[in-house]
This record gives structure tokens, C-alpha cells and sequence, in this order.
């Protein structure tokens, strides 16, 4: 049962590590937490349930297609929205009730355009379980889980390796400095929010089958996705990561061996401890710094 | 060469910088002093765009550039230090380096994401080029370091190699010398002069230590309460009264 629970473990995982990776990296560009990160995770899972199931597009191509027009709508999201707020210098309250706002907008088309009952993504794959030394696996599980590692080793080269992801680490690190190294700083803000967006997008189509795809799962999703982000260490793209895994593996052993009624009290439980013994989250940089 | 002509700034009441004319020409080092809260920091922060003047003209080789936004004009060539050091502290020294050059952004950003055989290429060259920046300064075995470990003296060399990456053809330095011990004083006397003479640049730096400015600078230009209170060589500006008494009676 171990292996049974750890790969549902790095399942919700990878799901919660991809939504907490959007909050960390936001909030590292625009100094904010953009709350509708969970929302746009759902609307993620609402293209990725168009471009698959009613377009009939391959998984790969239905995923690629989700994440790019996430991007777009990323993109879109700062221009129109965050950065005319942002450029008039007002508390970041205003900005953090503007992605308020904006996560109800978008609740709100989705009901307009794909109603308010639960969709039902098709399963991704024709086998749906594989034995391997004696246990068997669900496919999908398997799949999901490799499709999200995939997306977090993508960010972390271009992040480490590229010199537009160099230029994005800088931008967030010290934007003054950055602007005077010639960094159009606006724009790497604009792809950070396109990245996060598509990001979330993707974890989205993950949560499809899983989950089955509403408008109400983005409210949950959210705070799971932030609840994460804290724990590894707000604004460390690893620490959100591991802060999914964390998350996610509390709450799945508790759930395996305890009850599934417990499975959010031991999880929450153990994040107040972590705040308690490391208030900056586990993974934090300026925690050792101070 | 950069030309600052009658330029103005406010801040409400304040004016901070009144009527500042400077001419900074080609391979020269000039250098902005005055007491504490004259305006010098403003002043830079006007020519390297962070601040835009309410009057006047800023103009780098018969282009203004006034009004640009810090990354244009960091593009055009005009590259500057920070008065406290400003680097990229988690960052490796050479990506301090490598963030700075005008080629990390021309590959697009899905050149990059994609990591496209142009990039690559330019991504190779740029590094090797950071790696010769760093041996101007002698940190070429720290390039690995990471920025923010490395001691004081070393982290300001770093921030004037970082400025270097643009290929500027005016370096503005703050207070170079802030911080440093008597041994990297030194140093650094001979490395602006190197760095002017091989980068083929004009430099304008803010400076307090005296010995350092009158050592190396061609011109100095003397700010007061925002306003220019002298301009001339090192050796005129040492004998001129209003000087002596700015700096006699001032707080400095």
C-alpha cells in the first residue's frame, strides 16, 4: 500500500507543487500573492477538457494548446489588469483584491460558456493500469506525475540555463539594478505572469481526471496551491515544490492509514508546526540570510 | 560624450538639481563631488533615467535621452554602480555579469525556452566574454562564487565589471571607493584608469575620497544645494574659496 500511496502522494504533489510554483514565482516579480491562481488552474482544466474531449486533440497536443493559450491569457492578464494598477504605485492590498476580482471573473465565464455541472475529462490513455513487481499502477497517475517532473525540469533550465530566465531570476531579485543592466523589466514580469498562468493551466488538465473539472474547485485548489507555496518558502520556486510534495504526502498517508476525514486536520496541523519552527517555510533563502 | 544642459528637478518644493550643466567628453575621468545631500546621487540617477528632470536635456553623442526609460538608456551606453552595492546576491559572479550584456536579450524569449542553436551559440560567446570582464578585475576564479559571498571590496569590483557588460560608452560610478580598505583604494585607482584606457569609455563618478578624486579625475565638477558651485581641474577646484568654504562650513 506504501508505494500505492506515495504515487497518489506525487500525484496531488506535482499538482499542488505546479499551482504553488505560479504563487512563488508571481510573488517574487510583483512583490503580491495573485489569488487567482486557482482559478486559472480551472480554467486550465476547462480548455485542456475542450481541446481534448470536444476538439478530440491527442492528450500531448490538447496539453500543448491549454498551455499556450494559458500563456496568452497570461500575458493578456498583466497588461490589461496587474500593471496599470501596479504602475500607480497604490498598497499591494489593491493589486491582491484586483486578482481577487479577477478570480471571480473568470468563475464566471466559466459558467457562462461551459455550465456549472462537473465535466468529466476522458481518461488519457487506452491502458489504465500496469503491473510492475507485483503492484499495480494507474497509467494516469503515472503519466500526470511525468508530465508535471517534465514542466518543473523545463522551468528549472530555462530559469538557471537561459539568459531570459537570468534575466527574469534578476528582474525579481532587485528590480532597480536589473533596469539599469538593461533588463526590460516590465517584460519579464509580463512572461513571469504568462509562465505562472500556463503553468497552472497545465496542473489543470492534471486535476481533470482526478478531480472531475468545476467552477468551485478553483477556491480549493487555491488555497492548497498557497498553503504550499508558504510552507516551502514563499517566493523559492524548489521550496513551492516541495512544499506540493509535503502538503500533498501528509495528506495522503493520513488519509491511507488514518481516515480521509483526518486527512486535512493531521496536514494543517503539521503546516501550523512548520510555521511554528520555520516561520519563512522550509526552503527559504532569507530565512538564512536574517 | 555626454552633455547634461540646464537641467532641473524637482521634488515638490525641493529642487534638487538647479540648472546643472556638465560635459563629460570621450576618454576623459570626471568626477561630481559636494557635500552630503548636494544632489549628486540625484543627478546620476537623472542621466541613467531612474528620475526624469522637470527642465533641461541629457544628450549621449547628439542623441537626447531624456525621458528613456534605465533599460533604454543602459542600451544607448550609459552603464552605472550604486552607492550601497546593488548585485544580484544569489546569483553566480559570472551570471551577475552575463545578465548585464546587451546580447542576453536579443535571442527572443522562445529562442530561449527552447534553447535554439543561435542561442546556444550566443549564450557561449556571452559567457566567454564575462569570463574576460572578470579577469580585468581579477575575479575570474570566483565566477563560480556566488555574488553575494564574496567580501565587500571584491562585490564593488564586481558591480563596475557587471556595468562594464553593456559596452557603455559613459560609466557612472557612486562612490566606488565606499567601504573599502586603504590596500583596495589603491587598487582601484589603477583599475578605473585601466578600464577607461582599454574600454575605450568616459567615466563620471561621485566620490568623497578626495585623494582618490584629485588623483585620477581630468575635471571635477562641484555640486551645492543642487546647484553647480564650481568646474575646473583638480588642481583650480583645490584652490577655490567657495569650494573650500562649502566643504569647511557644510557638514561634510
Amino acid at each position: 500500500m506504501v508505494i500505492q500511496l506515495l504515487v497518489a502522494a506525487l500525484l496531488t504533489g506535482s499538482i499542488y507543487g505546479l499551482i504553488a510554483l505560479g504563487y512563488s514565482l508571481i510573488y517574487r516579480a510583483s512583490g503580491i500573492m495573485n489569488l487567482a491562481q486557482g482559478d486559472l488552474m480551472c480554467l486550465g482544466g476547462f480548455m485542456g477538457y475542450t481541446f481534448y474531449n470536444i476538439l478530440g486533440l491527442p492528450i500531448f497536443g490538447a496539453m500543448l494548446c491549454t498551455m499556450v493559450s494559458m500563456f496568452l491569457i497570461g500575458c493578456v492578464l498583466e497588461r490589461i489588469v496587474v500593471r496599470p494598477i501596479f504602475n500607480r504605485n497604490v498598497s499591494s492590498s489593491a493589486l491582491i483584491l484586483a486578482t481577487v476580482a479577477v478570480s471571480y471573473i473568470v468563475q464566471s465565464l466559466e459558467l457562462v460558456i461551459w455550465g456549472g455541472a462537473p465535466l468529466n475529462m476522458k481518461s488519457f490513455l487506452k491502458v489504465q493500469t500496469i503491473t510492475f513487481l507485483g503492484v499495480s499502477y494507474q497509467t494516469e497517475s503515472l503519466l500526470c506525475i511525468g508530465v508535471a517532473l517534465l514542466c518543473m525540469l523545463t522551468l528549472h533550465i530555462f530559469m538557471k540555463k537561459s539568459s531570459f530566465g537570468i534575466a527574469m531570476r534578476a528582474a525579481a531579485m532587485d528590480p532597480i539594478a536589473a533596469r539599469s543592466c538593461g533588463i526590460n523589466v516590465d517584460q519579464t514580469n509580463r512572461i513571469t505572469w504568462a509562465i505562472s498562468t500556463s503553468v497552472a493551466g497545465l496542473a489543470g488538465i492534471l486535476v481533470g481526471p482526478l478531480y472531475g473539472i468545476t467552477t468551485t474547485l478553483g477556491t480549493a485548489m487555491s488555497t492548497k496551491g498557497f498553503a504550499s507555496a508558504v510552507v516551502g518558502g514563499y517566493g523559492d520556486m524548489y521550496g513551492a515544490l516541495l512544499g506540493g510534495g509535503v502538503l500533498a504526502a501528509l495528506e495522503t498517508f493520513a488519509a491511507g492509514y488514518l481516515s480521509s476525514s483526518l486527512k486535512q486536520l493531521v496536514a494543517y496541523v503539521a503546516v501550523l508546526i512548520v510555521l511554528f519552527i520555520k516561520p519563512r517555510g522550509l526552503l527559504n533563502v532569507e530565512a538564512v540570510k536574517d | 560624450m555626454l552633455t547634461v544642459k540646464n537641467m532641473t528637478l524637482r521634488f515638490g518644493e525641493l529642487i534638487a538639481n538647479n540648472n546643472v550643466n556638465m560635459e563629460i567628453p570621450d576618454n576623459k575621468i570626471v568626477a561630481l563631488i559636494g557635500p552630503n545631500g548636494a544632489g549628486k546621487t540625484t543627478c546620476f540617477n537623472c542621466i541613467s533615467g531612474v528620475y526624469t528632470p522637470n527642465e533641461g536635456d541629457i544628450i549621449l553623442n547628439d542623441v537626447s535621452i531624456i525621458g528613456k526609460r534605465p533599460c533604454k538608456i543602459h542600451n544607448l551606453g550609459i552603464s552605472r554602480t550604486y552607492q550601497i552595492v546593488n548585485l544580484f546576491a544569489e546569483m553566480t559572479v559570472i551570471e551577475n555579469v552575463v545578465v548585464a550584456m546587451h546580447d542576453s536579450l536579443k535571442s527572443n524569449f522562445f529562442d530561449s525556452m527552447f534553447h535554439t542553436k543561435k542561442h546556444r551559440e550566443e549564450e557561449k560567446a556571452a559567457y566567454e566574454r564575462a569570463y574576460e570582464l572578470l579577469e580585468f578585475v581579477e575575479l575570474q576564479d570566483k565566477a563560480y562564487f556566488e555574488a553575494g559571498s564574496l567580501p565587500y571590496g571584491e562585490q564593488r569590483l564586481l558591480e563596475i565589471v557587471r556595468a562594464l557588460a553593456g559596452n557603455p560608452s559613459i560609466l557612472l560610478l557612486d562612490e566606488p571607493a565606499a567601504g573599502m580598505n586603504s590596500k583596495e583604494k589603491g587598487d582601484l585607482d589603477i583599475i578605473i584608469k585601466k578600464i577607461m584606457q582599454r574600454m575605450n569609455l568616459s567615466v563620471l563618478m561621485v566620490e568623497h575620497d578626495m585623494d582618490l578624486v584629485m588623483g585620477i579625475s581630468d575635471y571635477v565638477y562641484v555640486l551645492n544645494y543642487g546647484k553647480l558651485l564650481a568646474h575646473g581641474t583638480p588642481d583650480e577646484i583645490q584652490q577655490n574659496p567657495d569650494v573650500i568654504e562649502a566643504y569647511l562650513g557644510g557638514d561634510d
